[in-house]
């Protein structure tokens, strides 16, 4: 499975528990939407550090990289690149 | 008789080059601050809002949720600020309840978008887009005189419930706002020079009682990215160089691992308060070690209250650690037992609040208002006890209002979505502890029949859809039976209590 769709998949099954692809564009804002909160946020990074064996560091934890699944697929992939 | 607005519009005289508000790059003096408060009024006036009208203002905090306040106060209107993260299941009961004349909400809220539309008359409407002011900022159009207030003019009604029977929005006039504020702002000790950020909603209580203090006194509120990064919080304080933040026990929880990494950090911090819940007297102390220079305001209230009802002295921190202190300043208490008498020093019982910062009643609702409104007196509900000292011990609630982070959730409003689904015969839900958020929400299902597939996910998703973010349950327990009383009610707190053990 590609990258952007393995986290479209978690964030679907973890924070809106749902398996319909529609549920949420990978423009639509995560934060703002209240999609994920200050917990889910960890959630989500504990995912990205073990699927993608990645190190977060907290000053890449700011909203440009996390609002949308596109940003996160974004930072996702400059990260790999290393 | 002063307000909160005369105070304003004292500061913009002696001082209106100061900054007022900075939310990011955006920032608006106290000059401007005034003007466009002036001109959202004309604008209300020129649409037709009359004295005592209803404006329901549905945002975020930014710029335009603090000028859209003023600005109804001036167009001699009432504030009905409403959870911004609220559903359109809330919205709807809410707008026609406060009989809404005028609704402020951004364009991308489709459920407040939705609720307007389907209000069956039609309110006017002030849309905005991210980043735009209220109004132009036209620094030589000439503007009617505004009209300020009276003292004893209703001057908000907040919702502090969900949908369930009657809505209860609490009434504060401008002599509550005021009064409260007052108080405050004299216990911290502000004055111009200080800068807050904020990072509490001015919808609820807290969040508007930490814009007005700062307004009155001349200083400046700084709009905090929210808790989701908690170092960019830190960042925040740091690069504006705010002399005060307040929060709430999970504000807190999540702000310490940060803080543990940096080496001297927030060296600007004069002050912090905490409220919205008791906090572990572990966290403060680890509070307190990681942040030894700022003084630690420990303070207690509630929205029928205006918002504070007590504080504790930094300087008794240690001495009395878990008490919320003594009452600010104009208001009494009493510690009641069940019959109405006193309690003795050491003897819980509920704490009943007389003074300025008492509410009016609940908007509308006589019978709610009778509840608690009673021999002059405001039943809070809380329950605690006095030391000999007379410093407050609370012990809990006699409600079952769930705390989780900075909101209060009613659990009648998540079970009533819950119920709505076939698969569930019977569901009760309950606060259940937890280090970070205080409370989290479970909720013990009764399944009707056989569970379908990912049954928990289902609930989950259907609560999603209906409910603020902050309301969906975190657990989902699915048991054969509830608990009940003899007379049939759920016994919540044997749900805690068997979630405590597990």
């Amino acid at each position: 499975m590609q990258q952007k769709q393995q986290i479209k998949q978690f964030i679907l099954e973890n924070f809106l528990f749902s398996e319909d692809p529609s549920a949420i564009g990978d423009q639509d804002s995560l934060i703002r939407g209240g999609i994920i909160d200050s917990t889910g946020i960890h959630e989500l990074i504990f995912f990205l550090e073990d699927q993608f064996k990645l190190q977060i560091v907290p000053e890449e934890m700011t909203p440009a990289n996390f609002d949308t699944i596109q940003t996160v697929d974004d930072f996702v992939t400059r990260k790999r690149a290393g | 008789m002063e307000t909160l607005c005369t105070r304003v519009e004292r500061v913009t005289r002696d001082a209106s080059a100061r900054l007022a508000l900075i939310d990011g790059e955006r920032r608006i003096d106290y000059a401007g601050f005034w003007r466009q408060a002036r001109r959202f009024a004309a604008r209300l006036r020129d649409s037709g809002l009359q004295t005592g009208d209803r404006v329901a203002i549905i945002l975020p905090n930014r710029i335009e949720a603090a000028v859209a306040c003023y600005g109804t106060w001036l167009a001699g209107g009432v504030v009905v600020p409403l959870n911004a993260q609220a559903r359109l299941r809330d919205f709807l009961p809410w707008l026609q309840h406060c009989g809404a004349r005028h609704v402020v909400y951004e364009s991308a809220h489709r459920d407040a978008a939705e609720a307007v539309a389907q209000l069956p008359a039609a309110p006017a409407r002030t849309v905005l887009e991210d980043g735009q002011a209220l109004t132009d900022d036209d620094i030589t159009e000439s503007l009617p005189a505004a009209l300020l207030p009276e003292a004893s003019d209703l001057a908000v009604i907040l919702y502090t419930s969900g949908t369930t029977g009657a809505p209860k929005g609490v009434m504060l006039t401008h002599a509550n706002l005021l009064a409260n504020a007052q108080a405050i702002v004299d216990y911290l000790r502000l004055d111009a020079s200080d800068r807050v950020l904020s990072v509490l909603p001015f919808y609820y209580a807290y969040g508007a009682s930490v814009l007005h203090t700062h307004l009155i006194s001349g200083g400046c509120v700084v709009l905090g990215p929210g808790l989701m990064f908690p170092h960019l919080v830190l960042d925040a304080i740091e690069q504006t160089g705010a002399t005060g933040f307040s929060g709430v026990p999970s504000t807190f929880a999540l702000l310490l691992e940060p803080l543990a990494q940096r080496e001297r950090p927030l060296a600007s911090l004069r002050y912090l308060t905490q409220a919205g819940g008791a906090m572990s007297p572990a966290l403060t102390r680890r509070l307190r070690e990681q942040l030894p220079a700022p003084r630690l305001f420990v303070m207690y209230g509630q929205t029928e209250a205006t918002s504070r009802i007590s504080w504790l002295p930094p300087e008794r921190l240690d001495e009395k650690l878990g008490s919320v202190g003594v009452p600010v300043a104009g208001v009494q208490w009493r510690i009641r037992r069940e019959d109405g008498t006193a309690a003795m020093p050491g003897e819980s019982g509920e704490v009943c609040v007389r003074g300025p910062n008492v509410m009016a009643g609940y908007w509308n609702n006589p019978e709610a208002t009778a509840q608690v409104l009673r021999d002059g007196w405001l039943h809070t509900g809380d329950l605690g006890h006095l030391d000999a000292d007379g410093f407050l011990f609370l012990q809990g609630r006699r409600s079952d209002m769930i705390k989780t982070g900075a909101h209060r959730v009613h659990p009648t409003d998540v079970e009533e979505v819950i119920a709505e689904l076939p698969v569930v015969r019977e569901v009760a839900v309950v606060g259940v502890d937890d280090e970070v958020m205080g409370q989290v929400i479970r909720a013990f299902v009764v399944a009707a029949g056989e569970l379908p597939p990912r049954a928990e996910d289902r609930i989950k998703a259907h609560c999603r859809a209906r409910l603020a973010a902050y309301k969906i349950p975190r657990q989902i327990t699915f048991v054969d039976t509830l608990p009940r009383t003899a007379s049939g009610k759920v016994r919540r707190f044997q749900l805690m209590e068997q979630t405590a053990t597990p």
